[in-house]
């Protein structure tokens, strides 16, 4: 057992601060990154930042050389999410497709779909979205509604997605539709383009960002037969897989602990730092982030590993939700003046991202039911 | 980084915990009505020192981290048995191994109740700008009875510090590091046996011809729980391995409180029974209580991990 990060691991993520240094703006928590990642300004630098990242081999390298990664590690994965959620995440949502959407088309795609869409996001080209969630499947994803009829040429697609972060300025969406029968036997994944004809994008605007969340509307989408991966109607083991990936694959912990340091300057500052209830407030906090960090670790270690997925991972992303509402209380507590326009674009990208952690990717509650089910092996309710 | 054990680590872990299995079995109280406070593991005692697994601080290819493992396992048992002290702390502190048990105290708990004082052969105190380590020949001790599942004892008169081996002031950091890794890890054993004896217990007990445990309140509940324990161990297990001040401070901090919630949670699931002296629940549970205020409980462990990580900055 060691604790300790490699000497390449250690060259790589000194690599990445490096090129963080050099291409964040100096206003960048204040005019690009204080809405979170979908933020328009913040989407518009990333495909400057990507191509950087791309041109050092930076994206990917974790994945098969044979997609443009280098066969490192799993870790470096996390190294990268570490040092990239906690800048605000410059690289906005090719995060998605370099996670989990390029590792369920490497497990589940055909020839062509890999080399159609893994290299595109090695180079950092595409920035995509994730159009899942219905109004009347969240938590219940397999009561979607969205259908793919097949038809001579491919597929045609109606219906609609609801909170679809990112879609309103990504290439790529994937996409839950139905093919043939009812509940997961049904779903099917798709991969096509954001712009569509008959895809239409409209914004909703939210507390948390004015530009996350979008409801998508499909009318006769007419899609070829290859945008469809895996088999028709058996899309829910890729679903499974992906939720995996994605529960584990932000680095939130990290955003916080960074955040935490933040907060304490504030704290001392206005003289409020020598408090011994704040202290305690703090070092909670402080453990919160770092008990999150460790049960991430663990999930990592078990896919550097190469070993399945498993119920460890409800335990860490569980774990990240305490984490971001332990540090996003505090600012809210004592620093409130600096979540607001005028405030600390950092604090407040933090605060905005911690508040929404418990109910995007699954709702924690979800979390306590996948760990009582599959870690601690309770029986089901009635 | 590589959270899986070597294989020397798994071989010893696994002798250990094939030890700790024979001694898992507490005498019961209920047939003779006779309440048993605490069931000291004699022979495991002895079984462990034959197999020198007291001294795997200070041997050759092992260190904090296996010494860890024997701590954490040996807590998982109803029964109780001190190995903080004597494999982790004591070695660690002092590079030798001490007589045993090792109890360990603040100065000024010495004349209130300290976990094993009893039946310890070493004590080592916090003076607070020095270390003493003794004997406890000689010394006038008290046995304390109580709730609480452990040996205790506490001090008639204050011995004379001055006639004791003292580590000298830059010792002070060093005990506190090394007891709130310990404590971390005995408090990791004994939260991970609470919520495993739990799990098992409303997996079986129907009510309304349900078992309690397919009740969501108890399962959100119990695997917010299991969420702690699995950190508590992990810290406990980097900060044994890190040495470092920030790590040994959160790791006792998250410790602490994790035992308000579980302790809690695991003695609301087992319903009167898990009141009783023939469930060995209390055996951990009351445990755990006493350990919640160690040091100084949570506001200390606070302090410190506020100081080793925001003093300069
Ligand atoms: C910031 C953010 C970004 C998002 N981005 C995307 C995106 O890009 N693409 C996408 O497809 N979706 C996205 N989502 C949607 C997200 O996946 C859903 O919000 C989530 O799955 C919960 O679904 P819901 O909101 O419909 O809540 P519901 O399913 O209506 O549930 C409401 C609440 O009920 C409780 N609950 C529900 N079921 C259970 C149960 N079985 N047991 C106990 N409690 C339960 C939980 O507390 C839950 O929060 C995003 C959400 C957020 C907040």
């Amino acid at each position: 057992m060691d604790f300790a990060w490699t000497e390449s691991e250690q060259a790589y993520r000194a690599e990445l601060v490096s090129l963080l240094e050099q291409q964040l703006p100096p206003d960048w928590w204040d005019a690009y990154a204080y809405d979170g990642p979908a933020g328009p300004e913040l989407m518009v630098h990333a495909r400057r930042f990507n191509a950087e990242l791309a041109q050092r081999n930076l994206v990917v390298r974790h994945w098969p050389r044979a997609y443009g990664g280098q066969e490192a590690s799993a870790w470096s994965q996390i190294i990268l999410s570490e040092e990239m959620w906690s800048n605000g995440e410059p690289r906005s949502s090719l995060y998605l497709g370099a996670n989990w959407a390029g590792p369920a088309i490497m497990k589940f795609g055909t020839e062509a779909q890999k080399q159609r869409y893994l290299r595109p996001i090695a180079d950092g080209k595409l920035l995509w979205c994730q159009g899942f969630s219905e109004p009347e499947a969240g938590t219940d994803l397999a009561n979607m509604k969205t259908r793919a009829e097949p038809d001579a040429d491919g597929y045609v697609i109606n219906g609609s997605k609801v909170w679809t972060s990112y879609a309103s300025r990504a290439d790529i969406m994937f996409l839950l539709a139905r093919v043939g029968g009812s509940g997961k036997g049904g779903v099917s994944c798709f991969i096509l383009p954001v712009n569509s004809p008959g895809m239409e994008v409209r914004p909703i605007p939210a507390i948390h960002s004015p530009h996350d969340f979008n409801e998508v509307f499909f009318t006769d989408v007419r899609v070829p037969a290859d945008a469809l991966l895996g088999e028709p109607g058996k899309g829910w083991d890729i679903v499974t897989t992906i939720l995996h990936y994605e529960r584990i694959g932000a680095a939130r912990y990290e955003f916080s602990r960074r955040t935490l340091d933040r907060v304490v300057a504030h704290l001392k500052q206005r003289g409020l730092f020598d408090d011994p209830t704040v202290q305690a407030e703090l070092a909670t906090a402080l453990a919160a982030t770092e008990a999150a960090r460790l049960l991430t670790y663990v999930v990592i270690d078990g896919r550097a590993k190469e070993r399945p997925p498993g119920p460890d991972t409800y335990v860490a992303r569980y774990a990240m939700v305490q984490a971001d509402h332990a540090v996003a209380n505090i600012a809210s507590t004592y620093l409130s003046d600096l979540l607001t326009e005028q405030g600390d674009g950092m604090l407040r990208s933090h605060f905005t991202s911690a508040i929404t952690a418990g109910i995007a990717a699954g709702a924690a509650e979800v979390q306590l039911n996948m760990i009582s089910g599959r870690y601690l092996g309770l029986p089901r309710g009635a | 980084m590589d959270l899986e054990l070597t294989s020397d680590q798994r071989a010893i872990h696994d002798a250990i915990v094939q030890m700790v299995s024979n001694h898992m079995d507490v005498p019961r109280s209920g047939a003779t009505l006779k309440p048993v406070e605490y069931c000291y593991a004699d022979q495991l005692d002895r079984d462990l020192a034959e197999g020198e697994f007291f001294s795997l601080a200070l041997t050759e290819g092992c260190g904090a981290l296996e010494a860890a493992l024997l701590v954490y396992e040996t807590g998982r048992s109803p029964l109780v048995l001190e190995t903080a002290g004597a494999a982790f702390i004591g070695p660690l502190l002092t590079g030798r191994d001490l007589p045993r048990p090792v109890a360990v105290a603040r100065l000024e708990d010495l004349t209130r109740a300290v976990r094993f004082l009893d039946r310890a052969r070493t004590l080592i105190v916090d003076l607070g700008d020095d270390v003493a380590v003794l004997s406890t020949d000689g010394l006038a001790v008290e046995p304390i009875h109580s709730m609480f599942a452990y040996p205790l004892g506490r001090l008639m008169t204050l011995p004379d510090f001055t006639a004791a081996e003292r580590l000298g002031a830059a010792a002070v950091p060093r005990l506190r590091r090394l007891w709130r890794v310990g404590l971390a890890l005995e408090t990791a054993a004994a939260l991970q046996a609470a919520v495993d004896f739990t799990t098992a217990y409303v997996k079986d007990r129907l009510v309304f011809g349900r078992p309690v445990g397919s009740y969501q309140a108890v399962q959100h509940r119990l695997s917010a729980d299991i969420q702690r324990v699995r950190a508590v161990y992990w810290l406990a297990l980097k900060a044994a391995w890190s040495g470092g001040d920030q790590d040994a401070a959160l790791a006792a901090l998250y410790a602490q409180q994790a035992i308000t919630p579980i302790n809690y949670d695991t003695h609301q699931f087992n319903g009167a029974l898990g009141m009783t002296l023939e469930h060995t629940l209390h055996f951990w549970t009351f445990r755990l209580r006493l350990l919640q205020g160690e040091m100084g409980g949570a506001r200390t462990q606070a302090a410190a991990t506020v100081a080793a990580t925001w003093a300069g900055a």
